[in-house]
């Protein structure tokens, strides 16, 4: 789910960039620093939105870099478990398929996959009913259900299923949206 | 202490239900009909509903059982969080504590540990039953089952696991980003790179399926019948949990605040102070102060008693003079109300009581002509001091003859005695008394006894008794 926040980081300048220009800089940094970043708490950066404030930049002993601690808002993405998110499937595999929701990567092992479709291997490797009407391949589109969720320091992983009513493919690869 | 009746059953419910199967041997050793030992875990279970805090030597023995496979199966269960266990280094006299603590509970079965360690210290092991532990895992327990069946039937949401056959390391499906190889379409082993197998549900794929419809609706039938036979074997357990819900938890607290609990109430219920107080200032004990109202004691406490904060002052005093312990008028009719036990540990403290009856028998005259205007309850204590030194008297005589008798023997006979003494009665206690008395001088609880033991042995009952017979001209009524 995307969430807008407040977040607040220490960014360090380098003394070339002092000058008129140098909150511009500074923001220009920040936005290099941090946007597609991951933390384990707060999930996905995906776009820093405004800057609230920036503090007193203070001067570090021994070198000429001045520390500034900065206050921005910004749109993150985080996965719950329950979650029922659409994702493009990425690979195909005998214990199921992965695929990726943005910057998050989902993985439904084939026990979560309903019971009347059976994997094909192939150049294609993909999911297929007993009658040939659905098929789960690479670049389709699905509907899951995040079932459980691994957060790491800076990683997020989930796990979903398809199981469930509602969930499954939504159209084929290569089919506009 | 709440009503503790339906907390027991339910022990004994979850501990017929669970573990009536569990038993002490591996795997791969051979069980033959004289050694397989399945059950018992259920008379450990129940016997420890009986007990509150109680060694696990003493429990061993009452329960016949090797004090190895008890501990083995006390782990076990502090392992399945429902006994609680405090090990601590003790010597023998902090084992006398423990001993009032339990005798004043009411257990009858209690053996000392008394030998000719003096001052070593070794590892007691004590256990009781947590009950407040005991009801919320049992409810756990119940509902992770109850769980895992319909996840079953429903077999949704269910984290995959997978397991290396090679090395027999499991990884669940979170760990599955690590676990794709590029070169072919299973998961491998991170450490031996062997194919993973996908760990199918236990319960679903018990029976090799007939056909696949068939197959998934056998299993579905299976599951829902082991779903409803559990609720009806389980009914019992969880009506009484239903009972228990809404009663207080019977707590015994920690070990020690147990004790201090124990003794202070066995105190008041017989009017004495606590023996064991000597015991204490020999060991060490951060016994602290633990505030306990007690029932008819008097000033005199302050110098003596352990619990409270005059415990603390005494301790200062007690680190001091350690034979400086008990007054010898404080163990009185106290003998005879109390377990054998008990009366037991008040001797042998007595015994260094009364060596420093001297000593004490000065303070206790000072305090005494204090309280002596004071209360009801001093005259009480007195008069008990006047009945126990009439007793002495009588006793002095034989005391110096007995005073002979080895040590070796006296602590063997200590404990052989109460067996005795128990069948008998009163007056038995009382010609048996002096013997007590003699040779638990012999044996003082610490090194720097001794001597005044022997210095003052007569001399300090004589006197004594000469100045407590002064004091005392009244007798209770």
């Amino acid at each position: 789910m995307f969430f807008h926040i407040v977040l607040e980081r220490n960014m360090q300048l380098h003394p070339r960039h002092f000058g008129r220009d140098l909150r511009d800089k500074l923001v220009a940094k920040l936005m290099k620093d941090v946007e597609g970043t991951c933390s384990g708490r707060h999930g996905f950066i995906v776009a820093i939105t405004g800057i609230e404030s920036v503090g007193k930049g203070l001067i570090r002993d021994g070198t000429g870099f001045v520390t500034f601690p900065v206050k921005y808002q910004c749109v993150v993405f985080r996965p719950f478990k329950g979650e029922i998110l659409e994702a493009v499937v990425t690979m195909v595999n005998k214990m199921g398929f992965f695929a990726e929701a943005g910057p998050v990567q989902i993985f439904v092992s084939n026990h979560l996959i309903p019971d009347d479709m059976e994997f094909q291997s192939g150049d294609m490797p993909n999911y297929t009913t007993s009658d040939g009407s659905v098929k789960i391949q690479k670049e389709s589109e699905v509907r899951l259900k995040i079932i459980g969720t691994r957060v790491d320091a800076t990683e997020i992983f989930c796990i979903g299923t398809i199981k469930d009513d509602f969930l499954g493919v939504i159209s084929d690869p290569g089919a506009t949206s | 202490m709440g009503t503790i009746e339906p907390f027991n059953r339910l022990v004994k419910l979850a501990a017929r239900a669970f573990y009536d199967d569990i038993t002490t041997k591996g795997e791969n050793q051979p069980k033959t009909g004289r050694s397989d030992n399945r059950g018992i875990a259920v008379v450990v279970l129940d016997a420890l509903t009986r007990r509150q805090w109680v060694r696990e030597e003493d429990l061993a023995k009452d329960l016949k059982l090797h004090t190895k496979q008890l501990r083995r199966i006390l782990r076990f269960f502090e392992e399945e969080k429902l006994v609680a266990r405090d090990h601590r280094k003790e010597t023998a006299k902090g084992a006398k504590i423990y001993n009032a603590a339990v005798a004043a509970t009411g257990d009858s079965q209690q053996t000392g540990r008394e030998g000719d360690e003096k001052l070593k210290m070794h590892t007691h092991s004590y256990c009781c039953l947590d009950y407040s532990q005991i009801y919320d895992v049992v409810r756990y327990r119940l509902h992770r089952m109850k769980k895992k069946l319909k996840d079953e039937i429903e077999s949704k949401n269910t984290v995959q696991e997978y397991i290396c056959p090679n090395c027999s390391k499991r990884y669940t499906a979170l760990d599955a980003l690590r676990l794709i190889s590029p070169y072919d379409e299973y998961f491998h082993c991170e450490s031996c790179n062997g194919v993973l197998v996908a760990e199918s549900d236990k319960l679903a794929t018990q029976e090799l399926g007939d056909g696949d419809d068939n197959a998934r609706r056998c299993r579905h039938e299976k599951i829902k019948d082991m779903l409803t036979k559990m609720e009806e074997q389980l009914k019992p357990l969880i009506d009484q949990l239903a009972r228990v819900k809404d009663l207080p938890v019977p707590e015994f607290g920690s070990l020690q605040a147990w004790e201090l609990r124990a003794n202070a109430a066995g105190r008041s219920a017989n009017g004495e102070l606590n023996p064991n107080d000597p015991s204490k200032s020999s060991q060490g004990f951060g016994f602290g102060g633990t505030p306990m109202p007690y029932v008819g004691e008097t000033k005199v406490e302050v110098a003596f008693s352990g619990i409270g904060e005059e415990g603390e002052n005494v301790k200062p005093v007690n680190a001091n003079k350690p034979v400086k312990v008990l007054p010898p008028w404080m163990i009185k009719e106290g003998m005879n109300l109390t377990k054998e036990q008990r009366g037991e540990a008040n001797k042998e403290v007595k015994m260094g009581g009364t060596t420093t009856a001297p000593e004490l028998s000065d303070d206790k005259k000072s305090t005494t002509a204090d309280d002596e205007a004071k209360n009801i309850q001093d005259e009480y204590i007195k008069a008990y001091y006047a009945a126990f030194l009439m007793r002495q008297h009588g006793q002095e005589e034989t005391v110096q003859k007995e005073q002979e008798s080895t040590n070796a023997t006296i602590s063997n006979e200590v404990y052989s005695s109460p067996t005795e003494r128990q069948v008998g009665m009163k007056s038995k206690r009382d010609d048996g008394y002096e013997g007590d008395d003699v040779k638990l001088e012999e044996v003082p609880p610490t090194g720097g006894r001794t001597e005044r033991f022997k210095v003052h042995d007569l001399n300090v009952e004589a006197e004594a008794s000469e100045d407590d017979e002064d004091d005392i001209d009244w007798e209770e009524g």
